[in-house]
């Protein structure tokens, strides 16, 4: 059985290399015969799409995608340096 | 003197798919502030198709705007060309120089680029060995240089550096120990604190944190917006 490291590796490559995504930002871990996907993104179709690359890079596992759509609030309190 | 509101974001990483939604939080932006610093990675693959969103996301803001790229915006080998269709929306897009904004007769200097990667004081690659690990850290030294000689001849009343990459540590809480060769370089922070300025402001650390300061005491803020989660943060000198 390949290493839960090696194939998470795999995964967190394709994420950063595949055309669709070149997404170096997620956090990927491999449990048991579970990928799991963390990390926030900016909207719906992204998340998706992410799980979709990282799930072709691991077939055989569950992916669990955990990723958070980022909410971005008004520009807020301004600093005085 | 009066005050000058400096608005700034990076890693915006515009697509199609965000058209129209970037701009929509930019409304009533001359109201919080004087100008719009973009600290690069405005696109996700780099692509003239994404490069266009940008310009439009971008185009005709009531305050001047100026950007560097990103790692992300070289990602299809196309820089220049992105570059240009900033600059055709009236973006100033700066490239390891400087440009002065009138203020209300207060001149704000901006000087910067994309910066680059090495590592931090201690802990970084060095200019030996191999021909890639001296490409590497020479592509560093040189950008430092540049910003040397930008930040030597910029006159201004307020100075701000505006990077991609980091300059210190000290924002990059959160990332792994084991990438902040690739966050960024010490060398940077060491050309600005010779030099002098009043703040430097930076992306490409989606997981760091906003405040840090160089060793010489310059005040650094990380504006990647993950990790800002607003629009753009507003800074006041």
């Amino acid at each position: 059985m390949e290493a839960p490291q090696y194939v998470a590796a795999r995964v967190q490559r394709a994420l950063a290399e595949d055309e669709r995504t070149n997404e170096l930002g997620i956090r990927v871990d491999v449990r048991g015969e579970q990928l799991f996907l963390r990390g926030q993104v900016s909207g719906d179709e992204r998340r998706a799409l992410i799980a979709d690359v990282a799930g072709e890079a691991a077939p055989g596992l569950t992916v669990r995608n955990e990723i958070t759509v980022m909410e971005v609030r008004g520009p807020g309190r301004e600093e005085r340096l | 003197m009066r005050e000058v509101r400096i608005a700034a974001v990076g890693d915006v990483h515009l697509d199609e798919s965000l058209r129209g939604r970037y701009r929509e939080r930019l409304d009533g932006v001359e109201e919080h502030a004087d100008v719009l610093l973009l600290a690069g990675d405005l696109t996700r693959h780099g692509t003239l198709e994404e490069g266009r969103v940008v310009a439009d996301e971008f185009r005709g803001l009531p305050i001047p705007v100026v950007a560097v790229l990103g790692n992300h915006d070289h990602h299809s080998d196309l820089p220049a060309e992105i570059a240009a269709l900033l600059s055709g929306a009236g973006i100033t897009v700066l490239h390891d120089d400087a440009t002065v904004l009138d203020i209300d007769g207060v001149r704000l200097g901006v000087a910067g680029g994309k910066g680059f990667g090495g590592g931090y004081a201690g802990k970084c690659a060095s200019d030996f060995g191999e021909p890639e690990i001296k490409a590497f850290v020479g592509h560093t030294k040189r950008i430092a240089d540049r910003w040397r000689v930008a930040l030597k001849e910029l006159q201004a009343d307020r100075r701000v550096v505006l990077s991609h990459y980091s300059p210190v540590k000290d924002t990059l809480h959160g990332e792994p120990l084991e990438i902040y060769p690739f966050l960024g370089s010490y060398l940077l922070a060491e050309v600005v604190d010779a030099e002098g300025a009043d703040l430097i402001v930076h992306g490409h650390a989606h997981a760091g944190t906003e405040k840090g300061v160089t060793p010489g005491g310059i005040r650094v803020r990380n504006v990647a917006l993950p990790v800002l989660g607003r629009a753009y943060g507003v800074y006041c000198l």
